[in-house]
């Protein structure tokens, strides 16, 4: 007997009901094959066992139980949209956290970009602009700031913390592609202060404005000519008095 | 002249009465019904299936409690989709797939909260679940009834450790005696599938009943 047939015989009694009467073919098959019949002894065997088992039966109170289910259902039909509803809030939940990530960041990387706009400005070079001369008294052509700023904001005192974020735009200006101005001779006298000997005694200060509203002081150190020195090294003999 | 003509008058009343008394008990018309707000039409559809589901879940899942409670789940969800319920196949087989879906979900449930079994080491390779860890008894047993009670519950266990996909088909064919026809549009698969599938879960069986057959 072919193994093949065996199969094909064996697939067919699979597939036949439970006391269903087989095929000649497959009757012929059994009364030669004992394996094949043994095979369907037991599987006749187990099929019988299986559907032994018959069906169980539901509980006596099965329609009561499921009237006051689909009651409670009907009652709390206007909770219904809950489900909906808690989809919907952990949604926002999670759109709520992404957007204030979102803004995190962005306040994270702006900071560097602002300063390397700055940069980028200052290693710019301007375009020329007319060199103003001094010709007219009337129209004194005053410096421009380093950094525009308004005027009416104080001055913040310097922090050791990260300076706060800037709200108005920063303008920067390099100077050091322009031409300084021109004195000529025909510049009169007036335009040039005579300053007293004895001003060198007063420190020098200049204010400026940062950009972020703080007040930057330099001071530069009283001028010496260096009149003592000469004297010391020039003429040791000479009285101090004398030049 | 009255030309209206009652049916009776027509001589085949009784005919045409039965076939409407038929299709009005039949489970599409009982659907209908509920659909329409009729309770007593849809006690009437529970009545016709609580025992083969409640049974059929009860085969899947092994567990009876759990099975009532899918049994009623199911026809809570036959009541609140009534409205979208499509004549495409029979009541029954809407029915079964619903069971079925309930039952498979639930025993997936199970095995997601089953963290550690006692019964993990005799776990097989083939995608089968654990084994039972209660042997047939091998000492001969006198009394007929006990011997097929015990039969009985070694082959509920047995079918409680096939796998899903091969458990519900063998159920209901072997169990509940339904068509292969019937079976694949249940489990929304082919017949070949189906076939397949069931002589691989007697297979199974056969190695797990060996003591029995």
């Amino acid at each position: 007997m072919s193994k093949n047939n065996c199969e094909v015989i064996r697939q067919e009694l699979d597939e036949l009901m439970l006391y269903e009467r087989s095929s000649a073919a497959v009757a012929e098959h059994l009364r030669e094959c004992a394996a094949c019949r043994e095979f369907n002894e037991k599987q006749t065997r187990l099929r019988q066992i299986v559907g032994s088992l018959g069906t169980v039966s539901a509980p006596p109170d099965f329609d009561f139980r499921l009237r006051a289910r689909l009651a409670n259902d009907a009652n709390g039909a206007a909770f219904h949209f809950w489900p909906l509803a808690r989809r919907g809030l952990a949604f926002a939940a999670v759109l709520l956290v992404f957007v204030v990530g979102a803004i995190l960041v962005r306040n994270v990387f702006n900071r560097p970009a602002q300063n390397s706009e700055v940069a980028d400005q200052h290693n710019t070079p301007a375009p020329p602009r007319p060199v103003p001369t001094v010709e007219s008294p009337q129209q004194p052509n005053p410096a421009p700031p380093l950094l525009a700023s308004s005027p009416e904001r104080r001055p913040q005192p310097v922090r050791n913390e990260r300076p706060a974020r800037i709200k108005r735009p920063l303008v920067a200006e390099d100077f050091s592609s322009q031409r300084a101005e021109v004195i000529t001779a025909r510049e009169p006298a007036v335009e040039f202060e005579v300053l007293p000997l004895d001003s060198s005694l007063q420190s020098f200060k200049v204010s400026l404005d940062d950009g972020r509203g703080n007040a930057r002081t330099i001071s530069v150190p009283t001028i010496s000519f260096g009149s003592q020195r000469m004297l010391q090294t020039g003429n040791q003999y000479a009285s101090k008095r004398d030049w | 002249m009255n030309t209206l003509t009652t049916i009776n008058e027509l001589g085949f009343a009784p005919a045409l009465q039965q076939d409407v008394l038929e299709d009005t008990t039949s489970d599409h018309a009982l659907l209908e019904a509920t659909r329409t707000g009729d309770q007593d039409a849809f006690a009437e559809l529970v009545s016709r299936y609580r025992n083969q589901i409640t049974s059929y879940i009860y085969r899947m899942t092994n567990d009876y409690d759990g099975a009532v409670d899918l049994a009623q789940e199911t026809f809570v969800r036959v009541y609140r989709a009534a409205d979208r319920y499509q004549r495409t196949y029979a009541f029954s087989t809407y029915i079964y797939r619903i069971a079925t879906n309930l039952a498979i979900s639930e025993l997936r449930k199970r095995k997601r909260r089953k963290l550690v079994s006692l019964t993990g080491f005799f776990q097989q390779n083939d995608g089968a679940e654990a084994q039972e860890l209660n042997p047939p008894d091998a000492r001969p047993l006198q009394d007929s009834e006990l011997v097929d009670t015990e039969r009985r519950n070694a082959v509920q266990r047995a079918i409680s450790t096939l796998p899903e996909k091969y458990r519900a088909p063998l159920i209901l064919r072997d169990v509940d005696g339904r068509s292969y026809d019937e079976i694949a549009r249940i489990l929304e698969t082919s017949e070949g599938t189906v076939k397949s599938r069931i002589s691989r879960a007697r297979g199974f069986l056969r190695e797990k009943m060996r003591a029995y057959l």
